[in-house]
């Protein structure tokens, strides 16, 4: 037994070393797409995140003019209040002009050109409703009926938002799972390619194996580890991209603290979790394409 | 020990290598099968390790019937039977030991069994003194014997050879003979293609001649026609 196992660690080593180039690339493109596996599933917990957090959180926003005088301000707020039914009158937030702009200065950080245009006089200032209900029909009827008080500029409703988000997170799963799965296979075609480079250069060897009585898997086994070593090798780049990415991301989204965008970090727990998806995903794949490779090309 | 049953092998629609062929080698045998090239002897070599399987007709080996036999069950057929071909199939990379011990290593034999056997069998076809060297630095009779070495190391029920002598000058072929010639006198069933005439009339073995797929001669103690 001791003798196979050491024979197979020596067959696949000697392999390693014989293909340098082949193997580099394999591991290259498999650790490329783990990491937009990775990624795939960072993004998707992100958006998760952020719509949960909405979800529970503000449904509604009553924009109030900039010229609003206080009275008709007073006159809204007591609109709004009078529907204790609908609306969680304890959580009924208002920020005023100056507030508004110090949040739009956050909200808007990466669009200067809007920026611009804002000054703390022309700014709308708001109120935050948290409804008590979650149907969205009672709210948006409550909300039109805002439309009409006087000194309401505009009224918001999170829906929105959310519907656009949502479908905004739908698009980006779509496709970054469809590249994923591109890159996936073409990773398994690349091991499977150094697979069938190593065995046609050990065909002769292959031969007087089949010959003297050596088993399948026994010819098998040496070629399967170096894919699923190429794979795992991959996997292992693929995290540390990974941690590497998820770090910068979330240093760069907690400069936005108190705003929605901080919901966009993921916890490094989850982190972790794929990370240890992306090296089974990377072995399993380099194991199952050179097993197949080699499988194919012993009938000889 | 082998028996083939009215064995019918065809590689395409046009070429039929072998036509209802039935024969018996009987346990320490030694067989030769002649006949010009294409005739089908290596098929007959090639279907009795089944490295061919055929389309009509039974092939038994060791009390087997080996084309109703599971593709698992094929490499441990094969570890009963050694092989032997004109161009040796000699790995370069390895010395004469490592290429013998080769075949021991690959079927899972433990390390002492492979130090004990390796220089018995390199003892018996006399390279004792070339273990260390590469096949590039042997001659072709010397590579030859590697290779048988390497055939009869896991002392196999059943010795194939194709065309053993065919690269080798007529002095350093009958040499190769001679120690066939002793491996037969162990108990181990020889079956030798060849179409060198001399060769064959010198042993005076069973001589099975084929023609164009067909047995057209079953001779006991025969010669080449």
């Amino acid at each position: 037994m001791l003798e196979r196992i050491s024979y197979a660690f020596r067959e696949t080593w000697a392999s390693f070393k014989r293909n340098v180039t082949l193997t580099a690339a394999a591991v290259v493109t498999s650790a490329v797409s783990l990491l937009l596996v990775g990624s795939t599933f960072l993004i998707q917990r992100a958006f998760d995140n952020l719509l949960t957090r909405w979800k529970g959180d503000v449904e509604l926003i009553v924009y109030v003019r900039s010229d609003a005088s206080p009275e008709q301000i007073d006159f809204i707020q007591e609109a709004i209040e009078s529907q204790p039914t609908i609306i969680d009158v304890s959580k009924l937030r208002y920020l005023d002009q100056a507030e508004s702009y110090a949040e739009a200065q956050k909200l808007f950080a990466g669009d200067p050109g809007t920026l611009r245009l804002l000054t703390p006089e022309n700014i709308p200032s708001q109120f935050k409703v948290v409804p008590t209900t979650d149907d969205s029909n009672l709210i948006r009827e409550l909300g039109e009926s805002f439309r009409s008080v006087e000194g309401v500029r505009e009224v918001a409703y999170a829906q929105d938002v959310f519907d656009v988000v949502s479908r905004v997170s739908q698009f980006i799963r779509v496709a970054t799972t469809v590249m994923s799965i591109v890159l996936l296979m073409v990773a398994i075609g690349l091991i499977w390619n150094t697979i069938r480079t190593a065995m046609f250069a050990r065909r002769r060897e292959i031969e007087v194996m089949k010959l003297v009585g050596a088993t399948n898997w026994f010819i098998r086994i040496p070629f399967m580890l170096e894919g699923l070593l190429q794979g795992l090798i991959g996997g292992v780049l693929s995290c540390a991209g990974l941690w590497g990415l998820n770090t910068a991301w979330s240093n760069a989204v907690t400069d936005f603290n108190d705003t929605e965008l901080a919901a966009l970090v993921v916890s490094d727990g989850y982190v972790r979790w794929v990370m240890v998806m992306l090296l089974v995903i990377g072995a399993a794949a380099g194991a199952i394409g050179s097993g197949i490779a080699a499988s194919r090309f012993l009938d000889v | 020990m082998i028996r083939l049953e009215s064995v019918t092998k065809s590689y395409s629609t046009e070429v039929t290598a072998l036509r209802d062929a039935s024969f018996e080698v009987a346990k320490g045998e030694f067989v030769f099968l002649v006949g010009p090239s294409g005739s089908g002897k290596s098929t007959i070599l090639r279907l009795m390790n089944r490295q061919e399987q055929p389309e009509r007709g039974e092939v038994w080996v060791a009390g087997k019937d080996i084309n109703a036999m599971p593709d698992s069950k094929v490499p441990f057929l094969r570890r009963n039977i050694g092989n032997i071909f004109q161009d040796y199939k000699l790995l370069s990379n390895k010395t004469v030991f490592e290429n013998v011990a080769f075949a021991l290593e690959v079927i899972g034999r433990p390390k002492h069994v492979i130090k004990q056997q390796v220089p018995a069998v390199l003892d018996l076809v006399g390279l004792s003194d070339k273990e260390d060297r590469f096949p590039h630095q042997l001659s072709g009779g010397e590579q030859q014997r590697v290779s048988i070495a390497r055939a009869f190391v896991n002392r196999p029920l059943i010795l194939l050879a194709d065309e053993p002598t065919g690269n080798l000058d007529p002095a350093t072929g009958e040499g190769i003979m001679r120690l066939l010639d002793r491996i037969n006198g162990t108990g181990t069933t020889v079956v030798m293609a060849t179409h060198d005439q001399r060769i064959v009339n010198q042993m005076r073995k069973r001589v099975v001649q084929l023609d164009r797929g067909v047995i057209v001669r079953d001779q006991e103690r025969g010669v080449y026609d």
